[in-house]
């Protein structure tokens, strides 16, 4: 998922924009156990 | 509603346009009209994104939508973060690096000027038709609840925001709606400040938790499968929220220019990278306290007087017609056992607790029956204003938030509910009609037009036809009142019988190089007249397929479609 950084600009935080990708689907996958959690428990 | 709320209502409309009118006077040419120069940093593309999808009736509709059909639609949006990642990999940094006005510009580089002009024409007709039903929607709610002239309603939902974005161009819509946010998160916040405040003691988050739960509302993450088989028509679920909806708002994000336009206006491609990941982590959770604010207002119900029908207008239609009689009736009833229920539920024991909450088992066999006739006066409202005869609209989902704003909440708070709605509105019609005029001049005017163009025309022409499109989107508002009852699912449905094909030549576009442009051109004329007689046969009932699905069939139908037909045309010029 690298891709040349094009606007030759640094990548906030993490450096590489693929570790900005994992997070982002990262936090999705932990949402939806969250949710899930929530859905069990409370239902 | 109350004079405070009305100057609260009216200095937070005028505080925007007058903002608007500030920040958007600098932009005098093509670019800075359309991409505010390219300086936008990274924090107005993420709040312009978010201003620009969340419409008006996604604070109406959302909040409804948790209290009667519980918490599932936030799947709707799992495939939102997923179609962040792809957009930064792929598009942004192409429509970047082609320095385009449109998206649809870069089709023309790619493939053919047909192909360019095809997916532009089908974002006007898509985008000017939904704009009208965005503009009605809230207009129609806003006036049925609090007594106000549809017509005035319209023409302010959708009028004021003309004056700051025919002036302003991008700039004063990037400027306001960072501001639209602001008062839109404070607004909801407060909101869900009060209904926990107004909570009797002893009921906090845990209790608003058990007690969604038990009501079937905290229903957030469903599979969708039906007696071991998967239910294509059940909207809401797990696998349409992902895949349904990951190339729903690939589509959204990456094809329709109203959302190309807000990251366009980025400084930078990391900026814009940044504005729209940001987004994909947002998004999922503000849509789930949205929803939750939904299932805080339904407890709130639970231990306050709920109306027998939110929407009153519709009332006071069955009030003048042949069930006025059977109406007055059945309101006695209805208002005989809701106290009963009252009183069951407000019971204090020595403590001075509730019952409901001293014990709930208690309780629910207390008022297990109450709550079941209560149900079947509501039920039977629903069935009379389904009456052709009557002509009533029997979906209350829209009308709840609102009625509860008006009234459970303290003067000058309703005003400030009321003007977020108007924001939220405003933030997204901006974002269109900047969008709309920027593929007429760019897409068709400048490119069909023999004629040569100066800077100062070019600018004219753009705020001309800015104005163009939001006369027509309010002309558009009163023919879609005669849509009555399916006026939100309209546009829901309406994008996606277009967004899939738009997305199919955008992914063709990027991953199959070896597909030339009459390839994809007459798969996307096929594909999409595929899509409107696979709408016509849901319709009908022959088929049953949930409209999220229309977005996958028509993105799939083009890739599929122009690998086939590619071996029979001509070999593309290199």
């Amino acid at each position: 998922m690298d891709q040349p950084e094009e606007d030759n600009e640094r990548v906030p935080l993490f450096g590489k924009w693929s570790y900005w990708y994992a997070l982002v689907i990262g936090f999705l996958v932990f949402c939806i156990a969250v949710f899930y959690f929530l859905t069990k428990h409370f239902s | 509603m109350s004079w405070t709320d009305w100057i609260v209502l009216a200095l937070t409309l005028t505080l925007i346009i007058a903002y608007g009118l500030y920040k958007g006077r600098a932009s005098k040419d093509l670019d800075g009209y359309f991409l505010s120069n390219r300086t936008v940093p990274w924090y107005m593309v993420l709040l312009g994104v978010m201003g620009t999808q969340a419409s008006a009736v996604t604070f109406l509709s959302a909040p409804g939508q948790g209290y009667t059909d519980g918490m599932r639609f936030v799947q709707y949006y799992f495939g939102l973060p997923l179609a962040m990642v792809v957009l930064c990999i792929s598009f942004v940094p192409v429509f970047h690096r082609l320095k385009v006005y449109t998206a649809y510009e870069y089709l023309e580089q790619r493939f053919d000027l047909k192909t360019r002009t095809l997916t532009s024409f089908l974002f006007l007709l898509q985008r000017g038709l939904s704009t009208g039903i965005s503009i009605s929607a809230p207009s129609i709610i806003l006036s049925s609840l609090l007594g106000w002239d549809l017509l005035w309603t319209t023409i302010i939902m959708g009028g004021l925001v003309i004056v700051y974005t025919v002036t302003g161009g991008s700039k004063a819509v990037a400027y306001t709606q960072q501001l639209q946010m602001i008062i839109i998160f404070a607004g909801m916040t407060i909101a869900g400040y009060i209904v926990i405040h107004r909570l009797p003691r002893g009921v906090g988050w845990s209790e608003i938790l058990h007690s969604g739960g038990k009501a079937g509302k905290l229903n957030i993450i469903t599979t969708g499968f039906k007696k071991g088989r998967f239910d294509w028509n059940d909207r809401y679920n797990l696998l349409s929220g992902i895949i349904g909806g990951f190339f729903l708002q690939l589509s959204y994000f990456g094809a329709d220019q109203s959302q190309v336009g807000r990251y366009l206006t980025a400084r930078s491609v990391s900026e814009s990278r940044l504005g729209l990941l940001l987004n994909g982590l947002v998004k999922v959770p503000m849509q789930f306290l949205i929803l939750l604010l939904g299932v805080m207002v339904f407890v709130f119900y639970g231990f306050n007087r709920e109306p027998l029908f939110f929407n009153q207008s519709q009332l006071k239609l069955l009030e003048h017609s042949k069930y006025k009689d059977s109406l007055s009736t059945l309101t006695e009833r209805y208002d005989a056992v809701e106290a009963q229920r009252l009183v069951a539920i407000r019971s204090p024991d020595s403590a001075g607790w509730p019952y409901a909450i001293v014990d709930p088992t208690l309780i629910e066999s207390r008022v297990a029956a109450i709550a079941h006739e209560k149900a079947g006066y509501k039920a039977t409202v629903k069935r009379w204003l389904d009456d052709k005869a009557v002509g009533g609209d029997s979906n209350d989902t829209n009308y709840i938030f609102l009625r509860f704003v008006t009234d459970h909440l303290p003067v000058g708070l309703v005003g400030l509910l009321i003007a977020v709605i108007f924001l939220a509105a405003w933030g997204s019609i901006a974002a269109t009609l900047n969008s709309l005029a920027s593929c007429t001049i760019v897409d068709f005017h400048k490119r069909f037009s023999s004629a040569p163009l100066d800077e100062r025309r070019e600018y004219r022409l753009s705020q001309l036809y800015t104005l163009f499109w939001g006369i027509f989107c309010i002309a558009g508002a009163q023919l879609a009142y005669r849509l009555g009852n399916s006026l939100i699912e309209a546009v829901n449905v309406l994008g996606s019988l277009f967004y899939g094909v738009i997305l199919g030549v955008f992914l063709v576009a990027f991953y199959r190089r070896r597909v030339g442009g009459s390839a994809v051109f007459i798969s996307a004329l096929i594909t999409q007249t595929g899509i409107i007689v696979l709408n016509v046969l849901n319709k009908k009932g022959i088929v049953s397929l949930s409209f999220l699905w229309f977005n996958l069939v028509g993105a799939v139908g083009v890739v599929v479609l122009s690998e086939l037909l590619q071996p029979l045309m001509r070999p593309q010029k290199q």
